[in-house]
């Protein structure tokens, strides 16, 4: 009797021990993405030439462009969105929000957020809604998740040194998990009007022991008449 | 102050005078890196406000006319992780700022080093693309 009692104890922990290792199976298969939830930040990327190491491959109205601009016209310093790279290469924090269908970038610069889509949908035909940040398409491959930008409009800059772009520029991002506390975040520049073929820079981003802070940029700005002053 | 929270203020000090922190405006638009000033005189306001904190500060001239200087310093975030507090300087409090002087020939600097009345030299900078590092006090 005490045999059959551990026979049927045994027969019963192994199918326990089964269901529990059928569980975290299942659970993974349903949500097997990399979680990069959490407040990050990288180095401060106000020039793009120095991760990249050359200057940028301009065309010649992405050169002339470039040499013609007025860094007191920065969209930025008018309080503008900076757009979806230049908010990840600024020296302030973000953080990384990852839901069933999409994820979101909240930023502590300008107190302002992305939406990447990652529900298999495509850019929708018409993109102009979605300028400034644009519109945002991302899926998971391993470690990674990848992001395909389109419609940011051409009032955005590169970085803070005034590299610019048109309205055909097309971002490609990877966020790689690298382990708990660091990712590498990629992203190619493609914009056939600005600059003669794509070009990748390449950001290490750290997890931050820090919560998001409120910044307005319009709450007490004194910057804008200091700068028009300079223009003249 | 307790001797560990000032030694992580100064940490955190040291920290930022090695890394430029982010303005909205690139710092050659506005500021002359050529000409450097050293402010001293007596707070009159603190605006711990964003984009830019700005101290005000009440300086004699050369003729020994006081100038009220608006001193623009970085995001008020940047300086609460670095140890900074709204009051850490209060009207009253005598400072002595190593800035530079804006374009515009106005009397507006940007804060690199800050003398506080204690006696911790302080960066506050807003240094964006091409700002300076903090610089010696005169």
């Amino acid at each position: 009797m005490n045999k059959l009692m551990l026979i049927a104890a045994l027969a019963a922990s192994a199918i326990a021990a089964q269901s529990f290792a059928a569980k975290p199976e299942k659970t993974s298969s349903s949500t097997s993405i990399p979680d990069m939830s959490g407040v990050w930040q990288g180095p401060y990327t106000p020039d793009l030439t120095k991760p990249l190491g050359h200057d940028l491959p301009y065309t010649p109205l992405g050169a002339q462009r470039f040499k013609n601009v007025v860094l007191a016209d920065d969209p930025a310093s008018y309080c503008l969105p900076v757009g979806p790279a230049r908010g990840i290469q600024a020296p302030m924090p973000f953080q990384i929000v990852q839901s069933q269908g999409f994820a979101v970038i909240l930023f502590e610069y300008q107190h302002t957020y992305r939406l990447i889509y990652t529900d298999g949908r495509a850019h929708p035909d018409d993109v102009e809604p979605f300028r400034w940040f644009g519109d945002s398409i991302g899926h998971y491959e391993g470690d990674s998740l990848v992001v395909d930008t389109v419609g940011i409009g051409d009032r955005t800059w590169l970085d803070t040194a005034g590299h610019q772009h048109s309205d055909q520029l097309h971002l490609v991002e990877r966020f790689q998990k690298l382990d708990a506390n660091n990712m590498k975040w990629s992203v190619t520049f493609e914009d056939p009007k600005m600059y003669k073929e794509p070009f990748t820079v390449t950001l290490p981003l750290k997890k931050q022991n820090t919560v998001i802070m409120m910044y307005s940029c319009e709450e007490n700005e004194k910057d804008r008449g200091h700068l028009d002053a300079t223009k003249h | 102050m307790t001797t560990k929270s000032l030694g992580i203020f100064l940490a955190l000090v040291l920290f930022l005078a090695c890394v430029p922190v982010f303005a909205h405006h690139s710092f050659a638009a506005e500021f002359d890196v050529n000409q450097p000033i050293t402010l001293k005189g007596v707070v009159t306001k603190v605006d711990w406000l964003n984009p830019h904190i700005y101290l005000y500060v009440d300086v004699k001239d050369t003729n020994g006319k006081t100038v009220n200087w608006s001193v623009e310093g970085a995001p008020p975030n940047t300086l609460y992780r670095l140890g900074w507090r709204k009051d850490t300087l209060k009207p009253g409090d005598p400072v002595t700022i190593d800035a530079f002087k804006a374009k515009d020939g106005s009397s507006t600097a940007n804060a690199r080093q800050v003398l506080l009345p204690d006696g911790r030299k302080v960066f506050a900078g807003s240094a964006d693309d091409g700002g300076p590092k903090a610089t010696p006090t005169k």
